[in-house]
């Protein structure tokens, strides 16, 4: 079920109306049917997969507990490979069929391509990390097995955050379970207030940005330098809105519900430096492949070499994690490589900045310093949204070239719907960075009532009036 | 991503005034003092009376937009509005596609024959949703003396999405073009039932802002001429490309509901004793290599007509067909193109009279001869 779509919008006062009036004791399994429903609604039988998923994971945790030395170990990684090897085979077989096979062909080897030419279960990969992060915090003892199957079961599925995150640590939200949720008036709306925030920046910005980029990145060869420049710029904004708006959506749901769910954003296009915006941009994520990937081998603690290696491996398995094609792969290296330069690069930039007369927190600085940051991540997104590297070649290739202001438009895209776009951004920064300075529910609530409820009620109605409502899905549902 | 062994930033665009924590504890503090206002049930009712006045507004809103774009005078929706009012009641109507809608000049026809002449031609359409238009257009007027109904090669394909669905939302109470929607959306009621729906979900452009400046005395510029649209356009690229794409040529389409649809125009007219004329508008020449099924097309629109004795005036072979300026692109004539079709076809009317294409329909004596204009 898509947060956006009319469906969502009964099932969810639903499952709130059902889950106050509930007894206490019956509002975890009323929370794990309505989390079935909700992923049955693309595509029923892939319930099984995930209850596959999720009954290794349970049992593995209770197992972990009985057992110690190397059977402890062994039987940790029985469980981490069989949850991954769902993945690999719904998600990374045909990948893998197609890159050997196209080996196999091109030393005159005649081999059949066994692809499955499967469709991929929808957020396989969030409750994937999710499952596994239980497994591993076991095994390491900063998590108790949990001997509730119902419990776990609704950890894993809890359908704020079931097909894009934020992927939770148990440490963190299997607890809150537990707890007893009363409603609460403030949580409750403060909850829905950033459900609406989420909704804006998906419908009214990530979905109209969509179509121009669609257009142009769907055929770059038929596009001129400006078009691909804007749609660049109009996918960094895409992505941001798209997948930070169903996070806010995602905490904010499950906020009405009474559970805390981790921050995944935090205004990612505002820092200063790459390793900054990995701090900022996905967290759940990033925090994962730290935690699980980069720190177990190694982390920062190994020599320099070494060191920069575990960042570009760590960057590459990031890459192919967001999907099973080599743009993805080159889009991780990518960054791994930026994060690394930035690294070796940090005093002789700075000394740069104070040659030219940049001091160190001056205004100058912070400008340069974004702009140079957006411009490397916007020339990562190209790798990350081509469809192929040709495609992601041609496009960095010509972005320069033949830069004609008279043909701006594209296809689906009518020179009308502009302003709404830059509009829309403009409402989004503006938001930001209002809210940065004084939260803007505070703001609101000085207000009397129907001024704040006529105001609340117009943004609402601005948000169905220039939103798109086209069952766009959420782009990282593929993933 | 990973953890670096980097401080986090001392400031930034986000933190620099307000650190995090008093952020947050200014929220807290606002929370707590709401909390304390409201008890769970009144909390309920308060969430639910918001619901509520959203609800109002979207179907007030929804009103002054349907209101607003029923009283637009000018464009297409100036055209449909006065259909619907019943206020065109011309001698000669012409249905059609967009071909229809940009080759028939409506004033120039009217002009050369001294009949009231009108274009109710659809950009965008196929059979079916002209035949929707046809139906409302009789539902509200006096029937015509004449009805000119423009064919295209593509006549029998059916609507799969339609083209610019705004230009038919106002008017969803009309049963024809209501039914003609839902042919193609099996969920078009929400689109009549649901506050706003089709303005968000189906319509691209923005035909929200029209209605609501048409409220306020606001009206689209005008580009229909007793319904026809001139396009001041030059050649373009398109058939260039088209032909690239498809050296090979192209099938149309012959879908079963597609001729139903097409025989049920004629069905209507004879039905209600209306003369019908079918002509075939001028098509670029060069654009006749690439039609694989042309003949085919050409047999199935007589063997409809031929019943009823409808003629077809056929301006495939026009000496309009072989001059590229007469065209914008191979399926669309421009505006000096348009004009001299319509000269033509005004002065042969004129000379065919229009009596006489009932007399042909009596008499038995189909008009299937090519037009040597």
């Amino acid at each position: 079920m898509l947060f956006n779509s009319l469906e969502f919008a009964v099932f969810f006062p639903l499952v709130c109306a059902l889950y106050f009036s509930l007894p206490y004791g019956s509002r975890t399994p009323l929370l794990l049917i309505a989390s079935c429903v909700f992923y049955m609604a693309f595509i029923p039988a892939y319930i099984l997969i995930l209850a596959l998923t999720i009954l290794i994971d349970y049992f593995a945790g209770i197992y972990l507990q009985r057992t110690s030395g190397h059977k402890r170990t062994a039987l940790m990684w029985v469980s981490v490979i069989s949850t991954c090897a769902v993945l690999v085979v719904f998600k990374y077989f045909d990948f893998f069929a197609d890159n050997l096979v196209g080996l196999a062909t091109y030393f005159g080897w005649q081999v059949t391509n066994p692809s499955l030419d499967i469709v991929l279960p929808i957020g396989l990969s969030f409750h994937t990390f999710q499952s596994l992060s239980y497994v591993v915090e076991v095994y390491r003892g900063r998590q108790k097995p949990i001997d509730d199957l119902m419990t776990y079961a609704t950890y894993v599925m809890f359908f704020p955050q079931l097909v894009a995150g934020p992927i939770e640590r148990p440490q963190n939200l299997l607890h809150q379970f537990g707890e007893k949720h009363d409603f609460d008036y403030a949580r409750v709306t403060s909850g829905l207030k950033r459900m609406a925030w989420g909704f804006f920046k998906k419908l009214v910005v990530a979905d109209r940005l969509a179509i121009y980029v669609n257009d142009v990145y769907g055929s770059p060869q038929q596009s001129n330098g400006l078009q691909l420049t804007i749609a660049t710029v109009f996918f960094a904004y895409q992505i941001y809105c798209d997948f930070s708006g169903y996070s806010d959506i995602a905490i904010g749901s499950a906020r009405v519900l009474g559970f805390r769910l981790m921050e995944n954003f935090k205004t990612p296009y505002y820092a200063t430096s790459i390793p900054e915006f990995w701090r900022r941009w996905h967290i759940s994520l990033s925090t994962w492949f730290r935690d699980y990937v980069y720190l177990p081998m190694g982390g920062s603690r190994v020599a320099k070499p070494r060191w920069y290696l575990n960042l570009i491996v760590t960057f590459g398995v990031s890459g192919l994690w967001h999907g099973a094609n080599w743009t993805f792969v080159v889009w991780g290296i990518l960054n791994g490589v930026y994060l690394v330069l930035s690294l070796a690069t940090i005093r002789a930039r700075d000394a740069v900045m104070g040659a030219i007369g940049f001091p160190a927190e001056s205004v100058q600085r912070k400008i340069v310093q974004i702009g140079s940051t957006f411009a490397l991540v916007c020339l990562g997104w190209v790798f990350f949204r081509a469809g192929s590297l040709g495609d992601a070649w041609y496009i960095l290739t010509h972005f320069w070239q033949d830069w004609d202001f008279n043909n701006v438009r594209t296809e689906q895209f009518l020179l009308r719907q502009m302003p709404v776009a830059i509009g829309a951004i403009a409402v989004l920064e503006l938001g930001q960075l209002l809210h940065a300075r004084h939260p803007i529910p505070a703001i609101f609530s000085q207000w009397p009532l129907p001024v704040r409820w006529m105001s609340y009620a117009t943004l609402m109605l601005s948000v169905v009036l220039f939103g798109i409502f086209r069952k766009g899905q959420f782009i990282y549902f593929q993933f | 991503m990973p953890p670096l062994p980097m401080p986090p930033p001392k400031s930034s665009l986000t933190d620099a005034p307000a650190s995090p924590s008093i952020r947050a504890a200014i929220l807290e503090t606002v929370l707590t003092k709401r909390a304390a206002r409201s008890s769970p049930p009144a909390g309920v009712v308060r969430i639910a009376l918001f619901f509520a006045l959203v609800v109002a507004l979207l179907f007030a809103v929804d009103r002054a937009i349907g209101h607003g774009l029923r009283k637009v005078e000018t464009s297409s929706f100036g055209v449909t509005n006065r259909i619907v009012a019943g206020k065109v009641n011309a001698d000669i109507v012409i249905s059609g596609s967009s071909r229809a809608l940009s080759h028939y000049d409506a004033r120039l026809i009217e002009q050369i024959t001294g009949q009231t002449t009108f274009n109710i031609g659809r950009n965008g359409s196929q059979t079916d949703m002209q035949l929707a238009v046809l139906k409302t257009y009789l539902q509200h007027n006096t029937p015509p003396k004449l009805i000119i109904h423009n064919l295209d090669l593509f006549s029998f394909v059916t609507t799969q999405e339609i083209f610019d669905p705004a230009q038919y939302l106002p008017y969803l109470d009309e049963p024809s073009l209501y039914a003609g929607v839902r042919r193609v959306y099996s969920d078009a009621w929400k689109w009549k039932y649901l506050p706003l729906y089709p303005y968000v979900v189906a319509d691209m452009r923005f035909a929200w802002i029209v209605g609501l400046k048409a409220l306020a005395g606001f009206h689209p510029p005008e580009d229909h001429r007793q319904g026809f649209v001139a396009r001041h356009t030059a050649w373009t690229g398109d058939f260039a490309k088209f032909r690239a794409a498809r050296p090979e040529g192209v099938t149309f389409e012959i879908e079963p509901q597609g001729v139903r649809d097409l025989a049920e125009i004629v069905e209507i007219c004879h039905r209600a004793r209306i003369p019908l004329l079918m002509v075939y508008s001028p098509v670029y020449h060069e654009m006749r290599d690439l039609e694989r099924n042309r003949d085919e097309i050409f047999a199935r629109f007589r063997a409809i007509c031929e019943p009823f004795n409808v003629p077809i005036w056929d301006y495939s072979e026009s000496p309009l067909t072989q001059d590229r300026s007469n065209f914008y692109n191979s399926q669309h004539l421009n505006a000096e193109g348009a004009a001299a079709f319509s000269t033509l076809l005004a002065r042969r009317l004129a000379t065919t009279e229009i009596s006489s294409v009932r007399v042909t329909q009596h008499t038995g004596t189909a008009n299937t001869a090519r037009s040597t204009p």
